[in-house]
């Protein structure tokens, strides 16, 4: 060990304190975590014998919807047309915020924005619609257009525009500065930056992220027809006011479906083109 | 191939003369000063840099060599002097003609800053964006042929034709050097500056991107690179100037470089 020999004068190592400012901070904040937790449980009206208490309603819900009522003109058919659509809404809320996401998110983005104000403009609209959940929406587009798909596919797009905007803008702001530097320095313009060196470089996140998106629209369509914007979750709604639990079961069957194979699609797509 | 040491005397500053535009200064700096905040970085530094000459500039950290060479280019603004290039003053330009007359003085990087998921030729074809319109070039397919044949000849001119369709980070460090300078010559300037055109390479390629850069001069261009190694400045340049604190310490040609200069020059370098 003639290596470590030669270092026996080297300085001592840094004291190792058990007792300190940061250990203390540390301290503090996980008992200010666990108060939180406390106060939460009481709020919420968390009970554990409530739960056992209800345990037999539960029971008899099951006893309910087990077997599914698998009828096919009745019910299944009915819940594949209303996946159908609910997948039709998430189509067309995705597909048509695109060029509006695409829009806010290059002026939306500090490296692509013209100028702050402009920047600053399109931050506070993404963030207003990001903060809106699309159920809000939803209700506010059933209320002025009535029933059915068509307010959904709207709920959709605002929201989705939101947080699509988002995602962009923060893929723009990571692209590598060389390379746009370097073409600045070669003379070209802010849109030739854009096309040339912003463009190949964000592409892949960009279609990755859409997909992403889909299939989160696609779950969030579910719970838009809950509140009476067309697709499954409108006839789920209805089995629930009528006490159809076999119904509800096949229609959740159904989604179940739907989901596993719009994910395994989009997560399929995402790894070829990453 | 060359060796590492001992071959300077080979490849000596020649006489300019007998070279394409020999002589004429393209690049001229004069009493350039920049801080950032309270840090002073030039402090009155001048320099020529002539058709047909390779000049190193060699220095300590934060000596000053990359800020000189990004004022000139316009990636820092200085806060007083003068950059003439190709005979005409750019500091106090604005508008097209600073675009215009900045687009005769080129740049590469150490960091070669290549646009890593584009093919080496639509790399090269960049360099050429500053004269075509923005309609004829929102998409890669609208280029104008004379551009695109343009680009095939620069690739060609680094010697990387055949790898023209290769997205640039397939590549190796030294040829993507190579397609940034060729996307430097599709800029079709008369200055070509390289900030540190070989701190990121292999000796090997650092030594093909250096002799590539020596035969563009010699082709007519004024190249100016900023170098951290003595030795290949002693190699490939035609002169050498050291840099020290912000200002011009020596300007000497290669055989004057002796090793009490390199020791004096890297001796002081600075705290910040």
């Amino acid at each position: 060990m003639t290596i470590l020999e030669a270092s026996a004068h080297a300085l001592p190592p840094p004291r190792a304190r058990l007792w300190s400012w940061r250990f203390l901070c540390i301290a503090l904040a996980l008992g200010a975590l666990a108060a939180a937790h406390v106060l939460a449980w009481r709020e919420t009206e968390m009970s554990v014998s409530t739960l056992v208490e209800g345990w037999h309603g539960m029971v008899d819900f099951f006893d309910q919807a087990v077997p599914p009522d698998l009828r096919w003109d009745e019910v299944l058919r009915p819940a594949l047309d209303g996946a159908r659509v609910t997948l039709y809404i998430a189509l067309l809320g995705t597909t048509l915020s695109i060029p509006v996401a695409l829009l806010l998110a290059v002026l939306g983005a500090r490296t692509t924005a013209p100028n702050t104000l402009v920047y600053q403009a399109s931050r506070s609209l993404l963030s207003f619609l990001r903060a809106v959940p699309e159920i809000v929406f939803a209700l506010v587009f059933v209320t002025a257009v009535g029933l059915g798909p068509f307010p959904g596919v709207l709920a959709l797009l605002l929201h989705n525009v939101g947080v699509m905007g988002k995602l962009w803008s923060e893929a723009i702001e990571e692209v590598e500065p060389g390379p746009i530097e370097a073409l600045r320095v070669a003379g070209a313009r802010r849109s030739q930056v854009v096309t040339h060196a912003i463009v190949p470089a964000v592409a892949p996140q960009f279609i990755g992220l859409l997909l992403y998106r889909f299939d989160v629209n696609v779950r969030s369509s579910l719970v838009l027809g809950l509140v009476g914007a067309g697709g499954i979750g409108f006839l789920i709604n209805q089995s629930i006011r009528l006490f159809r639990f076999d119904e509800m079961l096949t229609q959740i069957l159904v989604i179940l479906a739907l989901v596993v194979v719009v994910d395994n699609v989009s997560a399929l797509i995402r790894k070829r083109i990453a | 191939m060359k060796t590492a040491t001992g071959t300077f005397a080979g490849v000596r500053a020649q006489p300019l003369d007998g070279r394409r535009g020999a002589g004429e200064v393209a690049l001229q700096i004069r009493d350039l000063r920049k801080s950032f905040g309270s840090r002073l970085v030039l402090d009155g530094v001048g320099l020529d840099v002539g058709r047909g000459e390779l000049v190193a500039l060699l220095g300590a950290n934060g000596s000053g060599k990359s800020t000189a060479l990004r004022c000139v280019v316009g990636l820092v603004e200085p806060d007083a002097g003068s950059v003439r290039i190709a005979g005409k003053e750019v500091i106090g330009l604005s508008g097209a003609e600073l675009t215009a007359t900045r687009r005769e003085a080129a740049m590469i990087f150490q960091h070669i800053h290549l646009v890593r998921r584009s093919s080496a030729f639509d790399n090269v074809c960049c360099g050429a964006l500053g004269r075509v319109h923005p309609s004829r070039s929102l998409l890669r397919t609208l280029l104008p042929a004379d551009i695109r044949a343009e680009a095939m000849v620069c690739l060609d001119r680094v010697g990387l034709a055949d790898r023209a369709a290769d997205r640039a980070s397939r590549l190796s460090g030294g040829q993507q050097q190579r397609v940034a300078i060729a996307r430097a010559l599709c800029q079709r300037p008369s200055i070509l500056l390289a900030d540190e055109p070989v701190s990121a390479l292999d000796p090997a390629a650092a030594e093909r991107v250096l002799s590539l850069l020596r035969q563009l001069a010699r082709d007519g261009l004024a190249v100016a690179a900023v170098l951290h190694q003595p030795d290949l400045a002693r190699r490939y340049a035609d002169r050498i100037v050291g840099l020290q604190d912000g200002r011009l310490v020596f300007d000497v040609r290669p055989e004057e470089l002796d090793e009490d200069r390199i020791a004096a020059l890297y001796a002081t370098e600075r705290q910040t």
